[in-house]
C-alpha cells in the first residue's frame, strides 16, 4: 500500500507535538527524558523522510547522527551523571505555573506558531516540508522557552534547552534542507558538551545548595 | 556541503595552499597543540610554560596575519571555509594580545590562589586546559567564513568559559556559571535561527550560492546583500542582534554578564571582558553589514543606537551605586560595548573608525583594570570597595596602575579611551544624531563620577581607617614573586598612554581597511 508523503509528514508533525506535550505534563526527570527520547526518534525519522525525498546523502547522515546523539547518547549521559543526585531534586512538585495551566499555555503557543506563519506559508513558495514542519519547529521553540521559565527544577531548564534545540534542528532541516554536514557535527558536538557541562554543574550544585530550585539562585545581585 | 569534497579534490590535485592560508591554519593549531600537551604532561609548571609559549606564538603569527591582510587585502583557507579580512584581523589582535598578558598574569594569580588553598594541582591543570581551549575557540570566531561555523565557535566559547568559572566551587561561582550557561545558550539559539534565515534568503536569491552550497558563507551573503528578500532579512537581523547581543552583553540582555565576569577567576574575567565580548559584537557587526546592504542603513543603525544607549544607561546607574569592585568593571564592559554599538549606529567613516578603535582600546584598558583589582582583592581578601582603602600606600606600584587604569577606563584625557570616545561623539554630532550624542555625553559624565567616587577612596584613603579591611601581611613583597603580576599591567598601561597620543600607522591602515569592509570608503586625505 502506498502511503502519500503528506500523510507521513502530518503524522510525524503530530508525533513531535505530542512528545513535546509529554515533557510539559510530566513531573519526573525520567518522564521528561523518555518524552525527549521519543521526540528525538521521531525527529530522526522526519529527517530521514526529507533525505529520502530530496536524495541528499548528507541529510541521511544528519538523521543517523540525530538518532545516535539525541535519542541514545544524551539521555544515557544525563541519567548516568545525575545518578548521585537525590530523587527529590528530580521531581517538579511545585512549578511556578501549574501543570494544567502549562498545558493550556502550550496549546496556545502551538496555535500562535501556526497563526504567525499562516500568511508566510500561503504567500511564499515553500516546499511541502517547510509548510508542514516550520510551524511545528516554532512551537517546539516556544514551548521549550516556556518550560524553561515556568519550572523550578534546574534539570527542567536543561530539558527545555534540548527541546528548543530540536526545534532549531527541525527548522533548519525543513527550510534549507540542512546546513552542511560539518556544521551539523559541530552543532551536535556543542550540544553534547553543553549537556555534559550542565550535568556536571548540576551535580556540584546538588552538593552545595540545599535544592535545585532555581529560586534559590538569587544571591548575586546589585545591592 | 561541497566543502569536504572540494578540499579533498584540492589535495589530490596537489594544490599547495598559499603561505597566508597555512598561517591561518597554524594559528589555530598552536593552541590546539598546547591543549594536547598540557593534558599529556599534566604538571603545573609545564602547563604554565606551554601556555605562555603557545600564546606568544599566537601573537607572532597574528602579527604575520595582520601584515598579510594589510598587503593582500584578504585571503581564505580550506577552500573558503576560513577567511580573514581587515575586520577579522582587527579582532584577532586583542585575542592574541590579551591572551598573552592574561597567560602571564595567570601564573602569579593562580599561583597565589594555590598558596591560599583556593585551588589544588588538579584545578591548575584544568585551568590551563581551559585557557588554551578558550583561546582556540575565540580565534576561530574571526577566522570563520561559514557563519554556521562562527556560531559553533561562539557557542563553544560559552561552554569553555562556563567550565572555567566552575573552577571555583563556591555558591556564587556556581550560580553565575548556571545563569551564564542558560541565558547565553538560549540567546545563541535565537542567533542560530537568524543565521539560518540569512542563509535561506541567500540560497533563494542567488542560484550560484545554492549550487555551490556556499549559502552560509559570509563572503557569499555580503556579495548578494542587495538581492536578499528584505522581509526575511529584517526578521533574521533582529534574531541575530538579540542573540549575539546577549553574548555581547548589550542591555537589556546583559543580565548574566555582571555575575559571570564578577565570579570568574580574574585572568578569565579579563579575557571575558576584553576579548570574548569583542568576538560577539564582531558577529553582530558582520550581520549588520549584510542587513545594511539589503535594508539600507537606517533600520539597523537605529536598533544599534537604541541598544547602545540602553546599555550605557543601565551601566551608568549600576556603576554609580556599585559595591563590588569586579561587578563595577563588568558593568563598565556593558557600557563600552554600548559605546561600540552606538558608534556603529552613528555610522559614517568616523563612526565606524571610532567603533573599531574603541574595541581595541577597551581590550587594553579593561584587562589592566581586572589585573589591578585582582591583585588588590587578593591582598585585601575582599572585593567590597568600601573596605579597600589606601592601595597607593600598601602597594605603590599596583596602586598607581589601578589609578591610571581607572582614569583611563572612565574616559579621562589623555588616555586612549578618551580618544575613541571623543571620535564617537564627533561622529554622533556629525551624523545629525544630536539627541543620542547628547545623551551619550550625559551618561559618560555620570559614569565618570561613579568611577571616581569609588576609585579615589580605594587608592588614596587611609588603610587604617574605620571600616577598612586589614591588608594581609603574608605578602611576598610587590616586586619579588609579584613581578609576573606587575609586568602584564606595565605592558598594558604603556599601551593605554601611548595610544592616547597617537595611533601607530599600521593600526591606522588596518582600521581604515576594516572600515572599508563595511562598505565605507575612506574620506579624501
Amino acid at each position: 500500500m502506498q502511503v502519500p508523503l503528506s500523510e507521513i509528514l502530518t503524522l510525524s508533525a503530530v508525533a513531535l507535538l505530542i512528545s513535546t506535550f509529554g515533557v510539559v505534563v510530566r513531573r519526573s526527570f525520567a518522564g521528561w527524558l523518555s518524552a525527549y527520547r521519543y521526540q528525538s526518534v521521531v525527529l530522526a525519522g522526519s529527517t530521514a523522510v526529507i533525505a529520502y525525498e530530496t536524495g541528499f546523502w548528507e541529510i541521511y547522515a544528519a538523521a543517523v547522527l540525530t538518532l545516535a546523539v539525541k535519542a541514545i547518547i544524551i539521555p544515557r549521559l544525563l541519567v548516568r551523571v545525575t545518578e548521585s543526585v537525590k530523587d527529590e531534586f528530580k521531581i517538579e512538585a511545585n512549578p511556578f505555573v501549574s501543570i494544567r495551566l502549562s498545558l493550556l499555555v502550550s496549546a496556545l503557543l502551538v496555535a500562535l506558531s501556526y497563526g504567525l506563519l499562516r500568511e508566510t506559508l500561503i504567500s511564499a513558495n515553500l516546499d511541502v516540508f517547510a509548510v508542514t514542519y516550520l510551524p511545528v519547529s516554532l512551537s517546539l521553540f516556544f514551548i521549550g522557552l516556556f518550560v524553561m521559565v515556568s519550572r523550578r527544577m534546574a534539570l527542567n531548564q536543561v530539558v527545555g534547552l534540548l527541546i528548543i534545540e530540536n526545534g532549531l534542528f527541525l527548522f533548519t532541516t525543513a527550510l534549507t534542507q540542512g546546513v552542511s554536514l560539518i556544521i551539523e557535527v559541530g552543532i551536535l558536538a556543542d550540544i553534547l558538551v553543553g549537556v555534559m557541562v550542565s550535568a556536571l554543574l548540576l551535580v556540584r550544585m546538588s552538593q552545595t545548595f540545599d535544592s535545585f530550585d532555581i529560586a534559590s539562585l538569587e544571591n548575586l545581585k546589585d545591592d | 556541503m561541497a566543502l569536504l569534497s572540494t578540499f579533498l579534490a584540492d589535495l589530490s590535485a596537489g594544490a599547495v595552499p598559499s603561505g597566508w592560508s597555512t598561517l591561518v591554519l597554524t594559528v589555530l593549531l598552536t593552541p590546539a597543540l598546547a591543549l594536547a600537551l598540557v593534558t599529556l604532561t599534566h604538571r603545573r609548571r609545564s602547563a604554565e610554560i606551554i601556555t605562555v609559549a603557545s600564546v606568544l606564538l599566537v601573537v607572532i603569527q597574528t602579527l604575520g596575519l595582520v601584515a598579510g591582510v594589510i598587503s593582500e587585502g584578504q585571503f581564505s583557507a580550506l577552500s573558503g571555509f576560513l577567511y580573514l579580512d581587515a575586520f577579522g584581523a582587527l579582532i584577532l589582535i586583542p585575542i592574541a594580545g590579551v591572551g598573552f598578558v592574561a597567560a602571564l598574569y595567570s601564573i602569579s594569580y593562580i599561583g597565589r590562589q594555590y598558596e591560599r588553598g583556593v585551588v589544588d594541582d588538579r584545578h591548575i591543570v584544568r585551568y590551563y586546559q581551559g585557557f588554551n581551549a578558550f583561546v582556540l575557540t575565540m580565534l576561530l570566531v574571526p577566522l570563520a567564513n561559514n557563519m554556521g561555523l562562527m556560531w559553533v565557535a561562539i557557542e563553544a566559547t560559552t561552554l569553555v568559559s562556563v567550565f572555567m568559572i566552575m573552577l571555583y566551587t563556591n555558591q556564587g561561582a556556581m550560580e553565575a556559571a548556571w545563569k551564564y550557561l542558560i541565558v547565553a545558550t538560549v540567546g545563541l539559539s535565537l542567533a542560530l535561527l537568524g543565521i539560518v534565515l540569512f542563509s535561506y534568503a541567500n540560497t533563494n536569491a542567488s542560484p550560484s550560492a545554492a549550487a555551490s552550497g556556499s549559502g552560509m558563507d559570509w563572503t557569499s551573503m555580503a556579495a548578494d546583500a542587495k538581492l536578499l528578500d528584505p522581509g526575511i532579512v529584517k526578521i533574521a537581523y533582529v534574531f541575530v542582534l538579540v542573540g549575539l547581543g546577549t553574548k555581547a552583553g548589550l542591555a537589556p540582555m546583559h543580565t548574566w554578564l555582571p555575575d559571570a565576569h564578577g565570579e570568574a577567576p580574574t585572568p578569565v574575567s579579563a579575557l571575558l571582558s576584553g576579548v570574548l565580548l569583542n568576538c560577539a559584537i564582531y558577529g553582530v557587526l558582520r550581520f549588520n553589514i549584510i542587513a545594511s546592504g539589503t535594508l539600507g542603513a537606517a533600520l539597523p543603525s537605529e536598533l544599534l543606537i537604541l541598544l547602545g544607549l540602553l546599555s550605557m544607561g543601565v551601566a551608568a546607574a549600576s556603576i554609580y551605586f556599585q559595591k563590588d569592585m569586579k561587578r563595577m568593571l563588568a558593568y563598565s564592559s556593558v557600557e563600552h560595548m554600548g559605546i561600540v554599538s552606538l558608534s556603529v549606529g552613528f555610522g559614517g567613516f568616523i563612526g565606524l573608525f571610532a567603533a573599531l578603535l574603541h574595541i581595541v582600546n577597551h581590550a587594553i584598558a579593561k584587562p589592566l583594570m581586572f589585573f589591578a583589582s585582582g591583585t588588590v582583592s587578593q591582598r585585601y581578601e575582599t572585593k567590597v570597595m568600601t573596605e579597600i582603602k589606601g592601595v597607593i600606600k600598601t602597594m605603590p606600584v599596583t596602586g598607581a596602575l589601578l589609578l591610571v587604569g581607572g582614569l583611563a577606563i572612565a574616559g579621562m584625557p589623555p588616555f586612549n579611551i578618551f580618544l575613541s570616545e571623543f571620535l564617537v561623539m564627533t561622529s554622533g554630532f556629525g551624523s545629525g544624531q544630536f539627541l543620542a550624542a547628547s545623551l551619550m555625553i550625559l551618561l559618560l559624565v555620570v559614569i565618570f563620577a561613579g568611577f571616581l567616587r569609588h576609585l579615589v577612596p580605594m587608592v588614596f584613603g587611609s588603610p587604617k581607617g574605620p571600616g577598612s579591611a586589614v591588608p594581609s601581611d603574608a605578602w611576598p613583597g610587590e616586586h619579588g614573586a609579584g613581578m609576573l603580576a606587575i609586568l602584564p599591567m606595565v605592558i598594558l598601561v604603556a599601551l593605554v598612554v601611548v595610544l592616547g597620543f597617537y595611533i601607530p600607522q599600521p593600526l591606522q591602515t588596518l582600521i581604515r581597511d576594516a572600515v572599508h569592509v563595511f562598505g565605507q570608503g575612506a574620506p579624501p586625505q
